[in-house]
């Protein structure tokens, strides 16, 4: 089964942007911007100043994901899922509630802030943003190739559980003190499979074989990031500006 | 595609360390839900849940390990060629909660992946194994993720665990929603007034039915169909016109090559909080109509087990087809208008082969099992 990779989008600590405005995907081991709604967003969005640095950085990749697919605007729901893996989550977020609640025996604790206490709660966010109704999950992945998500997902379009998939990773550096848990590159990444051809020409196939490698224009992919960094290579080549 | 088969099922609740205690529990109509200690509760608006009894934590460790040895104590042999789906949303909280204030504890244990290298050394798994986070439905979706893969030839054997402790953590959130119900909860009733927490797991192995018969394995039940679904409506609260799991439940009889009219019984999340008992019968009155079947929701026998729920309430499940009783709503005293001739204070008969399991959660996630019951 082959998935058309139609739309790429990240923010990483060497900046943010999508496959069609040109620029590159590394994940440099810089300190992420701090996003503003006017760096997603044309228009005024009630809740992005509201959520947590987690769901801004994650809803962010995704949106520019979707822009650089032409899948951002909409009129009708769609049966669009989502797989972001991650790993360490929201523990950001789940620290600073906990400190919230430690300052007066929980008698205090934030309800906004307990709401993006789950590593999916950016999803809802998504799905609300964007119309999207399929299966939407975080997973936890304790591979270090980062492919879990797009794994996942072209099992979904394989298996027929949906026709557009968005997949991605999204973590915060981990927090002081816990810098040893996991070693990963931290940012957000995004990339929409789909399994009909995209109207405006797209970054080429990707597949799943049999023994659970992911080919990239048929060739095996070792990582995410190697993935996204070849299809953004091949930009010119694809006809894609 | 090929029959998918659950081959074993375990479980521990606050009714007990098994999948007998929790049966014999909710027929009986017990509750697990009483007030606790281990944390203070003065600032919150409960001081209720359904903790298992005698889980501590050793030298500064998570709760979460005495309970995963707990639930596998005794579980059959997992075969190493197995993949492996945990569903939890916080995992090792209390290691959390301690690291944050400043007491020992190991911050390796934080990470989710943790719990699956558990696991996997236990089993000698040859696959890494992800865990599933989709909020209250976690489990739910673990266990369509899985039966999707056996069924399409992916995977022979899916291990799938479920797990999420009673931690102050969450209690304090859902405190501050204003969700936690004064006492114990009382799903489907009229005068429901917020949900109580629980703890638990599940363990369940699915199958190929081809694999089960060749090793030899029971077969409790089958996954006829499986659904999951965004709402797209809200962060915290359901969609009031139940679209999210309307759709769910739809791929799901759509799956199983079933209509409404075979599903014999229902486990209904059933949290109890007046918004999500609202949104599931009106869901359930799209797909049923006026039609009455029994339903029931555990919540009020084991409180609400979070990642865990969806994973316990498919054991039962399989336990209550084998049966052909679905055990009563723990809780209810005067039923909601809507949900009349659906839920009941006593076990109910169930007269055919097919159980239909539900879920929402947070972020707008809905997911639905249809189990069929086994033949062994």
């Amino acid at each position: 089964m082959e998935a058309y990779l139609c739309g790429v989008g990240w923010v990483t600590g060497a900046g943010f942007g999508w496959g069609r405005q040109g620029g590159d995907c590394n994940f440099d081991n810089l300190p992420l911007p701090a996003l503003t709604r006017k760096d997603v967003f044309a228009q005024p969005n009630q809740r992005f100043g509201r959520m947590s640095e987690y769901a801004k950085l994650g809803l962010a990749a995704l949106a520019f994901a979707l822009r650089d697919a032409g899948l951002e605007e909409w009129s009708e729901k769609r049966a669009t899922g989502v797989v972001a893996a991650t790993r360490l989550g929201c523990l950001k977020t789940d620290l600073e509630y906990q400190s919230s609640v430690l300052l007066h025996g929980g008698g205090l604790a934030s309800p906004n802030l307990f709401a993006y206490t789950l590593a999916n709660c950016f999803l809802g966010d998504a799905a609300i943003l964007f119309g999207l109704t399929g299966s939407l999950m975080a997973v936890n992945e304790a591979e270090p190739d980062g492919l879990s998500a797009l794994r996942l997902a072209l099992e979904d379009l394989a298996l027929g559980e949906a026709e557009t998939m968005v997949a991605g990773t999204c973590d915060l550096p981990a927090p002081g003190g816990l810098t040893g848990v996991a070693p990963y590159p931290a940012g957000a990444l995004f990339l929409v499979l789909s399994l009909a051809p995209p109207a405006k020409g797209g970054y080429g196939s990707v597949s799943l074989a049999d023994d659970g490698r992911i080919l990239y224009r048929g060739s095996n992919s070792s990582s995410l990031i190697d993935l996204v960094q070849a299809a953004l290579a091949g930009r010119a080549t694809a006809g894609i500006t | 595609m090929r029959n998918v088969c659950i081959a074993a099922a375990q479980v521990v609740t606050g009714l007990g360390s098994d999948l007998d205690s929790l049966w014999r529990g909710t027929l009986a109509g017990e509750s697990a839900i009483r007030p606790f200690s281990r944390f203070a509760t003065g600032r919150y608006h409960c001081a209720n849940a359904s903790c298992i009894e005698g889980l501590r934590a050793e030298g500064g460790g998570s709760r979460i390990y005495p309970l995963l040895e707990r639930l596998l104590d005794g579980f059959p042999e997992v075969p190493a060629d197995c993949a492996l789906i945990t569903a939890s949303t916080k995992g090792c909280v209390d290691t959390m909660e301690r690291h944050q204030a400043g007491l020992p504890c190991d911050p390796l244990e934080i990470p989710l992946g943790g719990l699956l290298d558990r696991i996997r050394a236990k089993y000698r798994l040859a696959a890494p194994g992800i865990n599933i986070n989709a909020a209250c439905a976690s489990s739910t979706v673990a266990l369509a993720r899985a039966a999707s893969l056996v069924a399409a030839g992916r995977s022979e054997a899916v291990l799938v665990v479920c797990l999420d402790l009673v931690s102050e953590f969450v209690f304090s959130g859902f405190s501050a929603l204003q969700a936690l119900a004064p006492e114990a909860c009382r799903p489907f009733d009229r005068n429901r007034n917020g949900l109580t927490l629980g703890e638990g797991g599940a363990a369940l192995l699915l199958m190929s039915r081809e694999r089960a018969n060749r090793e030899g394995r029971p077969e409790l039940g089958i996954v006829a169909g499986w659904g999951a679904s965004n709402d797209a409506t809200h962060i915290t609260a359901p969609a009031r016109d139940g679209c999210g799991l309307v759709q769910s439940v739809r791929q799901a009889l759509k799956r199983a090559g079933i209509d409404a009219g075979e599903i014999a019984a229902v486990s209904a999340h059933g949290t109890a909080t007046p918004y999500n008992d609202q949104m599931e019968l009106t869901a359930f009155r799209t797909i049923f109509g006026e039609r009455t079947l029994p339903m029931h929701s555990i919540k009020g026998a084991i409180g609400h087990t979070l990642g865990a729920a969806g994973g316990i309430e498919a054991a039962l499940g399989l336990r209550s087809l084998q049966e052909a009783i679905l055990p009563p709503t723990v809780g209810l005293q005067d039923v909601e208008e809507a949900a009349e001739g659906l839920v009941s204070r006593l076990a109910q008969p169930i007269a055919g082969r097919y159980l239909l399991s539900t879920n929402s959660g947070f972020g707008g996630v809905n997911a639905a099992l249809i189990l069929r019951r086994g033949e062994a």
